[in-house]
């Protein structure tokens, strides 16, 4: 029985390393992607100073929320940048938001198909509770042999991680379309076309825009998990402040990632009650 | 108006459902089967059995049954949300069943409307946007289509609402705006499917006054599905009476009261007021069994019913009143004939 797991697990890891040797120029390719775009994001974010953000921020939330939650939300990002962690708290928003765009222009078009196809569905959902299963941190390992030690690897970890909800949720909300709705398109005489945008896309939205909050949280949580694998941003400051047990720069980095978590799960949740 | 061109005609329609639905078809198209040896032998469902009907230009066709008589399996196939097992269907001398996806689309969005007991108006649109939506479908220009949903709008009554949300609008509202989504596109012919069962008695007798004066003024023809026979003969110019998937009976209320096909209507019609329902024509005895003189007796039309009948006799004193026709004498009806007609029943009956 021993012999027979440790043959599997020598298989496993010839085949990634197999993979490593063989088909490097495509994880080099996905690797550059998926930097690029962190890249970019953080670049945008890191442009201008850190009040403007703040004040950008703040007027969002003033907006979807409401004078008083827009002001907490201007002056706890201030405090991000007053405990001098304002590059940090910036690079884990641009990997939650790089981690996101990727896992929802996958995840959103997946769960619609799945919605619309049950077997389709059949097949993902095994899949899916699976990775929802699993710790989080395994996905580091397969990732970082591939892609190595990076953003590039924390970004793919996270995305794996955050798009089941976006999958599962927007699935949800295709297929529950009340049937006296289906009966009236079919009555009026719709494509189907129709049938998908006017009747079953308008009554999922609820149900998509919770998924979407969701994948967020998710890529947060992840974010800050891939700090081990040099993510950069405040997972891997916390990271170092375990390491040499700095328990004033692991609680400040703390506090930024609860300020970010809670800003951005308000507002998006809001923004999906108003639409 | 009315005229007798058919613009649905049912022919020996079937719908049965279950996995060996295809046997139980064959079998029936065989032999004669019946509802129960199909349930027994095939173990599936009979929703309507044998249905024929047709529905003519201009006319408000009720079909009044019970839960589970299969009424609203039999409107479904009318604009083939349900396909049927056997039997064929033609909708302006189209067979419906032998339309592909395209012309099928068409067909309902041009010619068929549809109000639901459920109403179905999308919560995400405004009053006026649910109003167009067949419009919209069909890909008309906004301002037309909405120009065409404020006129609808405006026959039910509703033009002051068309900017709000179906959420604001109560029960009895948001059918009339079923009703005007339905009237959007014009089509020739409107299904109901039991699109006032859901409101309270006093709302639901004035839609269905409403209904049915709209539905006359603009010549449309309907096929209204109903559990209630008061509504139904109120509504319908004939009515087809169904029980077990099967239709006992077709014919005007009148018909359907003086001579019910069977028991099962006989008891349905026991409790209907006849004052309203039966005409002169039908309770009159023939001129020659009258043995007096009819020249001071008041005259009625063949029409008038037993209400307008008693008030001729009790405002003249006379004992009976003749029937005429462009000044032809058809016949006399006496008190006898009358106190009969309130029973529903006939001096042939009687007799």
């Amino acid at each position: 029985m021993e012999e027979l797991v440790s043959a599997f697990d020598a298989q496993v890891d010839n085949a990634l390393f197999w993979l490593a040797d063989h088909a490097s120029f495509v994880f080099d390719f996905c690797r550059l992607v998926l930097e690029g775009l962190y890249a970019g994001v953080l670049g945008l974010l890191m442009l201008p100073p850190f009040y403007v953000i703040a004040a950008l921020a703040g007027l969002l939330a003033w907006r979807v929320l409401g004078l008083v939650p827009g002001v907490v939300t201007a002056a706890a990002l201030a405090l991000c940048a007053a405990m001098m962690l304002w590059p940090e708290t910036m690079s884990t928003l641009a990997l939650v938001i790089a981690a996101t765009v990727i896992a929802l222009a996958t995840g959103l078009p997946l769960g619609v198909l799945a919605g619309l196809l049950p077997r389709l569905e059949k097949l993902l959902t095994p899949a899916l509770d699976l990775v929802q299963t699993l710790p989080p941190y395994i996905y580091l390992l397969p990732s970082i042999a591939l892609l190595g030690y990076g953003p590039a690897t924390a970004l793919i970890a996270t995305v794996i991680v955050a798009m089941p909800p976006a999958i599962r949720l927007t699935a949800l909300g295709i297929r529950q379309t009340p049937r006296e709705f289906i009966e009236l398109g079919h009555a009026t005489g719709v494509t189907p076309l129709q049938m998908f945008l006017k009747i079953r896309l308008p009554f999922a939205v609820p149900s998509i825009m919770a998924g979407v909050n969701q994948s967020l949280m998710m890529a947060f949580g992840m974010v800050v998990i891939a700090g081990i694998v040099g993510s950069g941003g405040l997972g891997e400051t916390i990271y170092g402040a375990i390491r040499t047990l700095d328990i004033a720069t692991s609680i400040n980095a703390s506090i930024a990632i609860v300020v970010l978590t809670m800003v951005l799960d308000r507002v998006t949740q809001a923004a999906a009650r108003t639409k | 108006m009315e005229s007798t061109e058919a613009l649905i005609d049912c022919q020996s329609v079937w719908k049965v459902f279950g996995d060996r639905s295809d046997e139980a078809i064959r079998a029936i198209a065989e032999r004669d089967l019946t509802k129960q040896d199909i349930l027994r032998q095939y173990n599936c469902v009979v929703g309507v059995s044998n249905a024929s009907l047709q529905v003519r230009r201009g006319e408000i066709f009720c079909i009044m049954g019970l839960s589970g008589s299969g009424k609203s399996t039999l409107i479904r196939l009318l604009n083939r949300l349900i396909e049927p097992s056997l039997g064929r269907i033609m909708v302006k001398g189209r067979d419906i069943a032998a339309l592909d996806a395209a012309e099928l689309r068409q067909m309902r969005a041009r010619h068929i409307g549809m109000v639901f007991q459920s109403v179905a108006l999308l919560p995400q649109r405004t009053v006026l946007e649910n109003a167009a939506f067949g419009l919209e479908v069909q890909g008309v220009p906004r301002d037309q289509r909405n120009r065409a949903a404020e006129a609808a709008l405006a026959k039910v009554g509703l033009s002051d609402w068309k900017a709000r949300f179906p959420a604001e609008l109560s029960g009895g509202m948001q059918q009339r705006v079923g009703l005007a989504r339905a009237l959007t596109s014009d089509p020739e012919i409107i299904l109901m499917d039991e699109p006032f069962s859901a409101l309270d008695p006093l709302i639901r007798r004035q839609l269905q006054d409403e209904f049915r004066q709209l539905t006359k003024d603009l010549g449309k023809s309907a096929v209204f599905i109903t559990h209630d026979l008061d509504e139904a003969i109120r509504i319908g110019d004939r009515i087809a009476i169904m029980k077990d998937g099967i239709i006992i009976q077709t014919g005007t209320a009148e018909e359907i009261v003086v001579n019910p096909a069977d028991q099962y209507v006989a008891d349905f019609v026991a409790g209907i007021s006849r004052l309203h329902l039966i005409r002169a024509h039908s309770v009159m005895q023939p001129l020659v069994r009258w043995q007096g003189v009819t020249d001071g007796l008041p005259r009625c039309s063949p029409d008038a019913d037993i209400d307008a009948l008693i008030g001729l006799i009790t405002s003249s004193g006379s004992d009976a009143v003749a029937v005429e026709e462009g000044g032809r004498l058809l016949g006399i009806v006496t008190i006898r004939d009358l106190l009969l007609g309130v029973r529903g029943e006939t001096e042939a009956r009687a007799a």
